[in-house]
This record gives structure tokens, C-alpha cells and sequence, in this order.
């Protein structure tokens, strides 16, 4: 993977951007290998391997800038590739503002790429029959009945604990990969759906006491590694490195005719940490919690969002702190830094630095050093996410360019789970996964479907599908009743189960 | 110039390879070499201020042992790396994998010997320096199409004439409309060159041009804000920037925002939906064409998977999924299997009379592929996806009649995106503009709502169809597992009940 003749390949990208005319210039490097067994119905169905490398290169020629990659890097490729993309750069229109991040904001302490412990040396001694043991024993079918549909009745057996693991850098490629999601986007709006990971387990309380058969079970695991540097032409070099092991699996059932599916999955950069069997059990769990589902009557209910979905509802407020969406006015939060926009309850922290835990990072994409800060600290806005460019455009100070490992904090106490809060809303509709919808970045509206259950007395009663969830950001959050204590560590954002007074339902 | 040149391959090499991945018991093996570029350009704040182009370029191979599938790619199409690609590709063939289907079948159109050098053909084969060979098309039927040209070849156009282009769609959106505060103008363009070959000697090659341009803007009444985004994607080469596409974009992007501003969200729930035309096949898209890929239902999940044959919605209703819509983001002249583009009807008649199949779906099933196994890139497997899909016309008037025969509900007509569960059918697509109906007219202007609802009921539930049926062109990416360019469309109709978001 990287080694010093990779990063002497880097320096010499950068030497060839110089002597073709660029002032300046920064280069990345990323690497990555991957395995992949995929299982149908507890038979191996697809192995595949994957090995990638490409080099991105950001431009400032003659106070103009480009942005440009390849994976054609020979010699004669790259200078080639290098050459055009300065005459590219060069027709474009002078911007001032377009500059390299002064260096002593950058990250300079990156400098094996493994100092966060990321990289598991276990893979390495993976092997192609480990890969389809891990898969095939991780499979239901395969490890309770064969491999021939399953006839069955009640409950899919008891819940498994979520797997205490952590995530990697891959992890949103790859809980895409995951997804079962299928769906359409214009180029418009980047649905928030688009990464489905699936939701939480369907509760032990639900009724699971119908008759079904399972159609059919898909399961993927696969490992990886990813390294990438970083290096410009103000002598910024910096390193990432990081193993990651991850199963998914999706269950499909019928019951009386009618079809449910449920999805679980789990990432770890360390291949001991890995629960895979444990998502079978929960696919199966959620799918069968479903039998049954129907709408209920349409109306305002308080809505407790399973800490597998809640991000869905705080990713959006990410996005609109985002420097270009401050810039563009294309934010439902202009102007807030500083302000009290949300409820006391409300505090989101930036913790990239975490050794040990995936999705932490030393530095962003300019090379600039992650620090542990406050995104919102008690309902008040304390950053926007402002790179070198926007910092100029805004005449702001710069931060970084975006949340590394975003944190939402326990409020109003430490310790609560999902069926705490459920006890303490007492009814309502407890929402496992989400369906589709979108939300306006300008004006905050959104509008989701949702499947789930309705809880009365803080305990699940039936399922619940085909309703929709509609309403504002603001609106939703300033009527926060609880965040909860038990955010899945292998997602990229850490945000657990959330819960708001009157949110509106229809069906 | 032989297609092979382009990748620094020999026809005994790709002979080779093939052996190669079939070595280990495998039946079935295919190679994807892919050369894509991809351009960029930004307007923001008033000025063209970046550009980029992006390179990638590979062979993905794929090893077959009944329905199970090995895969592997390379970054170099050296020899020594696509051989161990198809080794490793091969391995499938060592695990367990009982035999379930039937061989991949021969395709109707490329098979034959490898295609030699010719000056002879279509003037459009000529230009690319090769031409399929005499032998090979006279078993191709249909014959090697063209449903895209790129008349002004990207490569050669010049990328400084594209920002004054930019800059006067900026222009003629702030001539229309003086509450613009902000636009962002994005001209994308990929040109991919792919050469294909498998273990039945076939040999196919396409060349496929892709330009995109989309606008966002973001207006101020007041206080308040509101954005619009629009764009125009095509199967066509610098030809693609154009007055016509220009002014459409402008129209289209300050059409309708008296309303936008005035839209409110509707009381939720259950009610008679109008979708107008174009767009609104997003609703064929998810209600209806994930369902019928053949891969969910060889598994049995697709909540279609045990209806075909069967009436699933009124007479004269006929859906189709079509690579052959000229200059469609969705047109095929192949599929990424080597399939020549054809079109497929899902739905004749209201009756399921296909699904859409790749290879392994196709072998499964005993029928011939349908052209839809598609791929996003070189690094990734095919599988079946969709490729413009679109309802026909229907016998029931206009828009505005199906908009007079509903005391209440709703008429949508933009939209953002979509998501469907295959098992339950549950669909749902979030509606960006759209009006209250009452008593027959368009009242109350609504944006920003979810709509829900089940496929087979939906189908079920058309009540009316229009006779305006029209292909959408706007930038549609479908994300099953892989991005893949596609389009939709529909004429009006009018669905019984759906449920739709509100407060």
C-alpha cells in the first residue's frame, strides 16, 4: 500500500503540476483493496476483489483553480493528464480567493497514517475460505435450517445486543454498498435516503405470533483497507490509514400473502469486533416485527426516532452549516452562528480524534488538523464549516470543511435508551426506518416516510407502515423531549434515539 | 483502428483472459474494458471560477459457475493485471455452487468472429475506425443502432467556448426574474469509450457521450427565501450546448415561483393524485419498474415475483422500459453485457408479460436477456436496472380532464427523488411543486411533500390515463446498489388514493 516509493510518486505529481505552471498545488493519494463474499440463501453468490488507486489534484494556476483526478498513473499518463489539466485551469475565470490552507493549520502530526490504531493487521491473514466461513456461518438460513426456505412461526428469538464496534472512514461507501435501498434522485436534492443502513430491531414486545416463511436472506461481508496522503506545495504531508470489517444482511419474509424485509448490519475496523451472526438474528427480528403493519389514523403524535435512523434528522442541520450553503443563502440556518436557534437539550459535538474508533480522522480533505469542538452547545451555534475558499468568500475565519465524527450529547440526563424514552413519552410512534422523502435545505421543511410502531404506556403495540412524517427542522426541534444515550458506535455520526413532541403524521 | 488498440489489448489476449477466468470450472466469463472521461464546469457568483475533468479507466471480469458470480477488475490493462483479475474473478467457481439456472444464451446480435478494420458502413461506425464485421451483423438483429450521436465530439470542443454559455443562463435567469439572489450553474460531460468481449467470442463495443446541465437557484421575496433547481442530461455530443437547451433552462428555472412562494403544505392523507406529465414517471420507476427487475424476482423478493401472465392493472395500459428513446440519458446500443439496446414491454395491456433481465436472470428464466444489465463502471458487476421507462399514452383526454374529474385532491408535476421496498412494494416520492385540486381546478399551491403508497395498488389504481405522454430530461440517477443513468416518463394520469404528507 503506501510506502515511500507512493509518496515519492505524490511529490513527483506535485514537481510535474509546478514545472507544467501551477503555483501551487495539492495532491491526494488514495489506495484501497477490497474482498467481498456475498451469500444468497446461505450459498455463496459473489466474491469479488477490488483494488483501487487514484490521484486527485487541486490546481491554483495563475490565480485560477481546477480540481482533477485519475487512476492512470504511469509515468507518461500522469504527465499527459497533468499538462491538460493546467491548460483546463487556465481558461477558467481568475478567483483570489481560491488558496491553499495556511500550513499552520494543517495537520501535521498524520505522519504514519495509523496513529488513530485503525489498521488491523488481520486482514492480512484473511483468506479467501475465511471470507466465505465468515459469510456463510453468519447466514440464518445456512446455520439453523440449510439452505431451503424456512417455514417457522413466532418470534425470530431473542434480540441481540448491538455490537459495541466502532466504524470506519470507509464507512459511508460502504453502507451504501450495504443498502438495500432502491430508489431515484434527480440531480436536484441529494435524498437524505439515500444511505439506508436499516433501523433498529423490532421490539420483543411487538407482536410476533403470525405464521411466515422466509423468501429470502442476502448477506455481504467483506474487508477492506484504505490509505490515503495528502501533500502540497506549502510541504503539508499527512497520512490515513484504516482496515474495515463489515456485514450486512437483508431478510425477506411472507406472512399471509404479504411481503416484509428486514435489514441489519455492522462495522468494525477490527475484524475480532465484528458481530456478524448477530445481524441475522436482528434482520430477521425486524422483519417479522413488521407482520401486520398498517397506518394509524393520521394526526400529531410524539415521534421517539430509533437511534439506527436519528441522523436522518440531524444530518440536515449539518449540511445547513456548511460554508457553501451559508454562502449561497441555501441554508434554513443563515445567520445563527452565535444565536440560540435550538432548545437548551440540543448539543452537538465534533469528536474526530478518538484513537481506536472508526470514522475518526486527523484531517480533512485540504489537510487541515480535526479538533474536537462544539457544533451546537445548548441550542446556540458555535461554528460553521467554513474551508480556505469560503473563508475568504464569507471573510469569516476558517474551520473545517465539514464534521468529522459529530456527537449528539445525552440530554435531558446520561443513560437513557431506547425503551427509557419510550417509557417517558409514554405513546406515540416509534420510528425504525424511514421510506424515501426529502427536505428543502432553504427552508427546513421536510417530509419523510415511515414504518415503526405505535407505543402506548411506553411499550410497543403494533406495527406501523405506510405514514408519513412531515414538518419543519426548527419546529421539530424545538419540541425535543429527549436525546438518548446509546448512539451506534459503527455509524458515522453518533447521534442516538431522539424524541419530539406533536410531530405530524399522516396515513 | 482495431477496438483493441484503445486498451493496449490483443484479441488472443482477451481469448486468453477469458480461458483464464474459465479455468477454474467457471461457465461463463466476460470482460469490460471501460476509458471514461469526465468534465466539469462551475458557475457561481457570477464567474466560471473552476473546472475539473476526472479519468478512469479499467476492465472489470466476471466469471459465471450457474447464478454465482466472481468478479474482479484492474486499474492497467496490462496483461499480467487482467490476468490475475480473472483468476481471482474465477475463484467462484471453487465454491460450493449448485447448479440452478440455465447457460447464459447467445445474444441476438453479436456473435461472430472478431470485427476487422473496415472503411465500409455507416459514416458515424466509420468515424469511431472499425466497423462490426460483415459476418457478425449478418447474425445482429436488430443490427448495430445508433440511438445516440455525438454530432460535435466533446474532445474537440473547445471548453472556453462552454462559459460564456454559463454565464448567459445566468443572465437570462436574472432578466426574468429580478428575486434572484444566487445561481449556480454546473455543465458536466463524460464521453465513454467500452469494448466488451465474453466466452462466446462476442465481441461489442460503444462509444457513449453524456452531457448534463443543471441550475440552481436560490430567490429572495421579503424575507424569505426559496430555491429552484433544473436540469437538461442527453445522450449527445457539444451539440448538447445549445439556444433551445438554454432557454428551456432558463424557462424552466423561474417558471412557477409566484407559487413556490405562495405554497403551503396541504392537510395530509389519503386522496386522488393527478400526476402530470413527464416527470411523474418517477412513479413508474419506483412503483413499478424495481419490482419487475428480474433479479428480485428470480430471488423471490419482488412482491411481483409470481404474477406474470396476470392482469395487474385496466386494460391499455402498456409500460415499457426502453433503451432505444434517441438521446435519452437511459439509451443503451448495448447494455453493459454486450446486449444490444432493445425496447421491453413490462406491461402490455394492463397484463405483466416481461421482466427486466440480464444474463444470469435471463439464463434463470429460459428467456432472452432483455439489454438491462448495466453497470456504474468497470469496478462493478452488472445487474438489472432500468433504462428510460415510461408509460404510453392513453385514451383518457387531456391533463385537464383528469384534473376535472377530481373534487379533491392533488396534482403534482416536479420532483426530487424516490425509494421503494421490493418485498412490500411501499413506494414513496418526494413532490417538489405541485397544486390542491377542488371541485375540479387547480387551487392552493403545495411544494416540499412525500407521497406513499403500494405499487400493485397504485397500478391497480390508475384510473385515467392522458394522451400526452412525455420523456423527461432531466438529470434522473437511479442508486440500486449502483449509480446508473436512466430516464422516466408518463402522460397524465389519474391514481384513486394515495397518501400524501401533510400537517
Amino acid at each position: 500500500m503506501i510506502t515511500d516509493k507512493e509518496l515519492d510518486f505524490v511529490r513527483k505529481a506535485l514537481d510535474m503540476a509546478a514545472r507544467a505552471g501551477a503555483q501551487h498545488a495539492r495532491a491526494t493519494l488514495s489506495l484501497s483493496e477490497e474482498d467481498l463474499v456475498a451469500t444468497l440463501d446461505g450459498e455463496v453468490d459473489r466474491v469479488t476483489h477490488c483494488a483501487d488507486r487514484s490521484l486527485s489534484l487541486a490546481l491554483f494556476v495563475d490565480g485560477r483553480f481546477g480540481s482533477y483526478s485519475t487512476n492512470k498513473l504511469d509515468a507518461a499518463s500522469l504527465e499527459g493528464f497533468i499538462a491538460r489539466a493546467v491548460a483546463a485551469t487556465r481558461m477558467v475565470a481568475p478567483d483570489p480567493l481560491r488558496v491553499l490552507p495556511d500550513p499552520a493549520r494543517c495537520c501535521h502530526d498524520a505522519l504514519t497514517g495509523n496513529e488513530l490504531g485503525l489498521v488491523d493487521p488481520a486482514r492480512e491473514k484473511v483468506s479467501p475460505a475465511d471470507r466465505q466461513n465468515i459469510a456463510l456461518s453468519a447466514s440464518v438460513l445456512a446455520s439453523l435450517h440449510g439452505s431451503q426456505p424456512l417455514q417457522t412461526s413466532g418470534c425470530a428469538g431473542p434480540l441481540p445486543l448491538l455490537a459495541q464496534t466502532g466504524p470506519s472512514l470507509l464507512r459511508s461507501r460502504l453502507e451504501e454498498k450495504m443498502s438495500p435501498c432502491r430508489g431515484l434522485q434527480g440531480l436536484e436534492n441529494k435524498p437524505a435516503c439515500w444511505l439506508r443502513s436499516g433501523g433498529a430491531a423490532a421490539d420483543s414486545a411487538a407482536p410476533t405470533e403470525a405464521k411466515y416463511q422466509i423468501i429470502s436472506e442476502e448477506g455481504e461481508y467483506s474487508d477492506s483497507i484504505y490509505e490515503t496522503v495528502v501533500m502540497d506545495t506549502n510541504g503539508v504531508c499527512c497520512r490515513h490509514s484504516e482496515t474495515s470489517f463489515d456485514y450486512g444482511v437483508e431478510i425477506t419474509i411472507e406472512s399471509e400473502g404479504e411481503k416484509y424485509s428486514g435489514y441489519w448490519w455492522d462495522a468494525s475496523s477490527r475484524l475480532a469486533e465484528l458481530d456478524a451472526p448477530a445481524c441475522g438474528r436482528q434482520a430477521l427480528a425486524r422483519a417479522v416485527g413488521q407482520i401486520g403493519s398498517a397506518p394509524v389514523a393520521g394526526g400529531r403524535y410524539t415521534a421517539v426516532i430509533d437511534a439506527e435512523m436519528a441522523s436522518k434528522v440531524v444530518s440536515p442541520i449539518l449540511r445547513a452549516l456548511s460554508g457553501y450553503a451559508i454562502q449561497q443563502n441555501n441554508s434554513f440556518l443563515m445567520d445563527s452562528l452565535g444565536r440560540q436557534v435550538f432548545p437548551e437539550g440540543l448539543s452537538i459535538l465534533d469528536v474526530p480524534r478518538i484513537p481506536g474508533q472508526t470514522c475518526s480522522k486527523y484531517f480533512d480533505s485540504e489537510g487541515v488538523a480535526t479538533v474536537e469542538a462544539p457544533v451546537v452547545e445548548a441550542g446556540v451555534v458555535k461554528q460553521y464549516f467554513i474551508n480556505s475558499y469560503m473563508a475568504g468568500k464569507l471573510q469569516m475565519a476558517p474551520t473545517v470543511e465539514d464534521a468529522t465524527r459529530p456527537k449528539v450529547l445525552p440530554w435531558p440526563c446520561a443513560g437513557l435508551d431506547r425503551d427509557a424514552i419510550l417509557r417517558r413519552c409514554g405513546s406515540g410512534i416509534l420510528v425504525t426506518d424511514f421510506n424515501g422523502g426529502n427536505s428543502n435545505p432553504v427552508t427546513g421543511d421536510f417530509s419523510y416516510g415511515i414504518e415503526g410502531y405505535w407505543f402506548e404506556d411506553g411499550k410497543i403495540v403494533r406495527p406501523v407502515s405506510g405514514m408519513l412524517m412531515t414538518g419543519n427542522f426548527l419546529t421539530l426541534w424545538s419540541r425535543l423531549l429527549a436525546a438518548g444515550d446509546d448512539a451506534r458506535p459503527c455509524q458515522t455520526k453518533l447521534v442516538p434515539t431522539l424524541a419530539f413532541a406533536e410531530v405530524d403524521f399522516s396515513g | 483502428m482495431n477496438p483493441c488498440d484503445r486498451f493496449g489489448v490483443s484479441e488472443e489476449q482477451l481469448r486468453a483472459l477469458v480461458a483464464e477466468g474459465l479455468r477454474a470450472g467457471g461457465d461463463w466469463c466476460d470482460l469490460y474494458f471501460e476509458d471514461t472521461s469526465y468534465h466539469d464546469l462551475l458557475l457561481r457568483d457570477g464567474v466560471v471560477g473552476s473546472g475539473g475533468y476526472h479519468v478512469d479507466y479499467g476492465c472489470g471480469i466476471r466469471v459465471l459457475k450457474g447464478e454465482k458470480t466472481g468478479y474482479a477488475y484492474a486499474e492497467s490493462t496490462d496483461y499480467q493485471s487482467l490476468r490475475s483479475a480473472a483468476i481471482a474473478a474465477g475463484s467462484i467457481a471453487a465454491t460450493v455452487a449448485p447448479f440452478r439456472g440455465g447457460q447464459p444464451r447467445q445474444t441476438s446480435g453479436c456473435a461472430g468472429p472478431f470485427p476487422q478494420t473496415t472503411s465500409a458502413g455507416p459514416s458515424l461506425l466509420r468515424s469511431r475506425g472499425w466497423l462490426r464485421s460483415a459476418e457478425a451483423a449478418a447474425v445482429s438483429t436488430p443490427p448495430v443502432a445508433a440511438y445516440y450521436n455525438e454530432l460535435l465530439p466533446w474532445e474537440d470542443a473547445e471548453v472556453a467556448g462552454f462559459i460564456p454559455f454559463l454565464k448567459r443562463i445566468e443572465a437570462g435567469i436574472r432578466a426574468r426574474d429580478s428575486r434572484v439572489l444566487k445561481v449556480v450553474a454546473i455543465l458536466s460531460y463524460s464521453v465513454s469509450d467500452i469494448l466488451m468481449y465474453n466466452s462466446l467470442g462476442e465481441l461489442t463495443t460503444d462509444h457513449r457521450p453524456l452531457g448534463s446541465i443543471s441550475v440552481q437557484v436560490i430567490f429572495q421575496q421579503g424575507k424569505r427565501t426559496e430555491n429552484n433547481t433544473v436540469s437538461r442530461s442527453l445522450r449527445m455530443g457539444a451539440e448538447f450546448v445549445s439556444d433551445a437547451v438554454l432557454e428551456d433552462l432558463v424557462s424552466r428555472t423561474v417558471e412557477g415561483m409566484d407559487a413556490r412562494f405562495e405554497a403551503r403544505r396541504p392537510k395530509g392523507g389519503q386522496m386522488p393524485v393527478v400526476m402530470g406529465a413527464g416527470a411523474s414517471g418517477i412513479l413508474l420507476h419506483e412503483a413499478m419498474g424495481h419490482a419487475f427487475e428480474a433479479d428480485f424476482n428470480r430471488k423471490g423478493q419482488s412482491i411481483f415475483s409470481d404474477r406474470m401472465g396476470q392482469r395487474i392493472c385496466r386494460p391499455g395500459i402498456n409500460i415499457l422500459d426502453d433503451a432505444t428513446v434517441p438521446a435519452s440519458r437511459g439509451a443503451c446500443n448495448y447494455d453493459d453485457e454486450g446486449v444490444p439496446g432493445q425496447k421491453t414491454y413490462m406491461v402490455t395491456d394492463g397484463v405483466l408479460t416481461s421482466y427486466l433481465h440480464d444474463r444470469i436472470s435471463a439464463g434463470f428464466y429460459g428467456v432472452a436477456p432483455t439489454g438491462n444489465g448495466r453497470r456504474e463502471s468497470f469496478r462493478y458487476n452488472p445487474i438489472p436496472r432500468m433504462r428510460t421507462t415510461y408509460m404510453e399514452s392513453g385514451p383518457d383526454g387531456t391533463r385537464e380532464d383528469l384534473i376535472a374529474s377530481v373534487k379533491r385532491g392533488i396534482y403534482v408535476d416536479q420532483f426530487a427523488n424516490g425509494q421503494v421496498k421490493i418485498g412490500e412494494g411501499d413506494f414513496t416520492f418526494f413532490v417538489k411543486s405541485g397544486f390542491l385540486i377542488e371541485g375540479g381546478r387547480l387551487t392552493m399551491p403545495v411544494k416540499d411533500i412525500n407521497i406513499i403508497g403500494n405499487g400493485p395498488q397504485a397500478l391497480a389504481d390508475i384510473q385515467a390515463v392522458a394522451g400526452d405522454l412525455r420523456i423527461d430530461e432531466g438529470t434522473w440517477t437511479c442508486g440500486k446498489e449502483q449509480s446508473v443513468a436512466v430516464s422516466c416518463g408518463i402522460p397524465s394520469v389519474l391514481i384513486g388514493n394515495l397518501t400524501v404528507g401533510g400537517e
